[in-house]
C-alpha cells in the first residue's frame, strides 16, 4: 500500500480539531526528495501540514484540523506527480455530538398484538449512527429494586418505539422501564418509568349499532334515540365504564356527553333530543374501577330522531 | 396465623384477580373451541377413562367454600392450584401447531396470576415458607393423549376457575 491515513480519532465531536497523519512507504516508487505530501478536505487543499522523513526511509506528514465543522467529510493524502495530484489514500472524517437524553417516554398494553409498546422523543440530530435501547426489568415494589431482567427490546432502525412481547411480561406486576441511546461519542438514558402492564392498557373502541323497530318494543319517543354497543372482545374480560357523546350531524353544536355507562347493553335509548334531527354518536371506554387509558372515540353512528 | 376478614385483601388486588380469572376462562374457553373444531375433541365426559389412565390430578379449593373460609388456606389453595395447572399445561406442550399459540398464551396467564398471589402472600405474610416444587405430572405419549390430556386439563382448569371466581366476588364485595 502505496500511503495510508491514520486519525487521532475516527469521530469527534462537531467543531473540534481533529490530527490526520499519512505515511508514503519506500516502495511506493513515485517517491523522491522533492516529493511533498498534500492534504485535500473533500475537494479544498488544506495548508498546515507538517512533513519529515522517518528514520525507515518513509515519508511522514501530519495535519491538524482546528475545527471539524462538518459531519462527513473525505480526508485525502495526495502527492504531486508530473503536474498531476495523485490520491494515494482517503479516511472519512465523522462529527456529531453524543446522544440527547431521550425523552417522553410513554407505553401502552396493546391487548391485540399482546404486547407493551413503548415510544420516545429521541431528541435533536447528532449527526451520528445511534443505537436506542428499551430496557427494562420487573420489580416489587416501586422498581427501586430489581427482580429480574428482561431481554433488551432493540427498535427497528431509525423506530422510537419497540414492543416487548407477552412472553417477557407479567401483566400485572411492576415494571421498570427506560430507554438508553448510544453512540459513538457517549451514552445516555432516558427517565425510569415504573408500571403495571395491564395498568397502561388502552382498549379499542366498542361497537355500536342502531336498534332497529321491533315488535316487542314500542317506537321511540319523539326526539329519542334506541341503540345499543358491544365491548371490543379482546377486553370482555375486562370491567369498563364508558362514555358516549352525541352531537346534531348539520350545525355547529358541540358534543354532549353521558357518562358512566356500562360497557355492554343490549339497549340504551337516548332522550331529550331535537326531534326529526339526524344524530353523530361515538363511544369510547376505558378500564375501570382499575386504571387503564381511554380508548379513542368509536366511528360515529349515525341516526335520525323520530318526528312528534 | 389464619388471616382475619377479607378487609386484609387490598381491593385493587381483588379486582386484579377477576380480572385474571376471566382472562384465563377465556383463554381456556378458546382452547376448548379449537380442541372441538380441530380434533371434534368436544365433550370432556367422553374421555373420563383416559383421564383415569393419565392420572391428571385433581385442585382443591376446600379451604374456600363459603361455609369454611379460611383465607390463608385459601390463598395458598389457590395458588397451589394455578401452580399445578402450570405443570399440567406445561406437559401439554407440543399438542399441535395449530393450538401452540393458544396454550402458550393460556400458561403465560395462568402463571401471571399465580404470581400475583404468591407475592401477595408474601405481602401478607402467609406465604409458605419454601416456593412449591412440582409434583410428578401425567406423561402423555401421543398427540392424541396431548389434545385429550388438554381437554380434561382445560376443563378442570374451568371448574377450579369456576370456584375462585366465586370466592373472589365474596372477598370483593364492599
Amino acid at each position: 500500500q502505496c500511503g495510508h491515513i491514520s486519525l487521532s480519532a475516527p469521530i469527534v465531536r462537531l467543531g473540534d480539531p481533529i490530527t490526520a497523519s499519512c505515511i508514503i512507504s519506500q516502495n511506493c516508487s513515485h517517491l523522491d526528495s522533492e516529493s511533498h505530501i498534500v492534504w485535500k478536505l473533500e475537494a479544498e487543499l488544506q495548508p498546515g501540514e507538517r512533513q519529515q522523513y522517518l528514520p525507515n526511509g518513509t515519508l511522514q506528514s501530519t495535519i491538524t484540523l482546528p475545527h471539524l465543522n462538518r459531519s462527513r467529510a473525505l480526508l485525502s493524502c495526495c502527492l504531486h506527480w508530473g503536474n498531476s495530484l495523485q490520491i494515494l489514500d482517503q479516511a472519512e472524517l465523522q462529527a456529531g455530538y453524543p446522544p440527547a437524553t431521550p425523552h417522553n417516554l410513554s407505553c401502552l398494553m396493546n391487548l391485540t398484538t399482546n404486547s407493551l409498546t413503548c415510544q420516545w422523543e429521541p431528541g435533536p440530530n447528532n449527526h451520528l449512527s445511534t443505537n436506542f435501547t428499551l430496557k427494562s426489568f420487573r420489580s416489587r415494589g416501586n422498581c427501586q429494586s430489581q427482580e429480574d431482567s428482561i431481554p433488551d427490546c432493540v427498535p427497528e432502525d431509525g423506530q422510537s418505539h419497540c414492543s416487548i412481547p407477552r412472553k417477557h411480561l407479567q401483566l400485572y406486576q411492576n415494571m421498570g422501564i427506560w430507554v438508553q441511546a448510544k453512540n459513538a461519542l457517549g451514552t445516555s438514558v432516558s427517565p425510569k418509568l415504573c408500571l403495571v402492564p395491564m395498568d397502561v392498557v388502552k382498549l379499542e373502541p366498542p361497537t355500536l349499532w342502531a336498534l332497529g323497530p321491533s315488535p316487542e318494543l314500542a317506537p321511540p319517543q319523539p326526539g329519542c334515540l334506541r341503540l345499543r354497543w358491544e365491548t371490543w372482545k379482546p377486553s370482555l374480560h375486562i370491567d369498563q365504564k364508558c362514555e358516549l357523546r352525541h352531537q346534531p350531524r348539520l350545525g355547529e353544536a358541540s358534543w354532549d356527553l353521558v357518562g358512566a355507562l356500562p360497557s355492554r347493553t343490549l339497549q340504551y335509548e337516548l332522550c331529550r333530543l331535537r326531534p326529526s334531527t339526524a344524530y353523530a354518536l361515538q363511544m369510547r371506554c376505558t378500564r375501570w374501577r382499575l386504571p387503564g387509558h381511554w380508548s379513542n372515540w368509536s366511528p360515529s353512528l349515525e341516526l335520525t330522531t323520530t318526528q312528534r | 396465623t389464619p388471616l382475619g376478614p377479607a378487609s386484609s385483601l387490598p381491593q385493587s388486588f381483588l379486582l386484579k384477580c377477576l380480572e385474571q380469572v376471566r382472562k384465563i376462562q377465556a383463554d381456556g374457553a378458546d382452547l376448548q373451541e379449537r380442541l372441538c373444531t380441530t380434533h371434534k375433541l368436544c365433550h370432556p365426559e367422553e374421555l373420563v377413562l383416559l383421564g383415569h389412565s393419565l392420572g391428571i390430578p385433581q385442585a382443591s379449593l376446600s379451604s374456600c367454600s363459603s361455609q369454611t373460609l379460611q383465607l390463608t388456606g385459601c390463598l395458598r389453595q389457590l395458588h397451589g392450584g394455578l401452580f399445578l395447572f402450570q405443570g399440567l399445561l406445561q406437559a401439554l406442550a407440543g399438542i399441535s401447531p395449530e393450538l401452540a399459540p393458544t396454550l402458550d398464551i393460556l400458561q403465560l396467564d395462568v402463571t401471571d396470576f399465580a404470581t400475583n398471589i404468591w407475592l401477595q402472600m408474601e405481602d401478607l405474610g402467609v406465604a409458605p415458607a419454601v416456593q412449591p416444587t412440582q409434583g410428578p405430572m401425567p406423561t402423555f405419549t401421543s398427540a392424541f393423549q396431548r389434545r385429550a390430556g388438554g381437554v380434561l386439563v382445560a376443563s378442570k382448569l374451568q371448574s377450579f376457575l369456576e370456584l375462585a371466581y366465586r370466592v373472589l366476588r365474596y372477598l370483593a364485595e364492599p
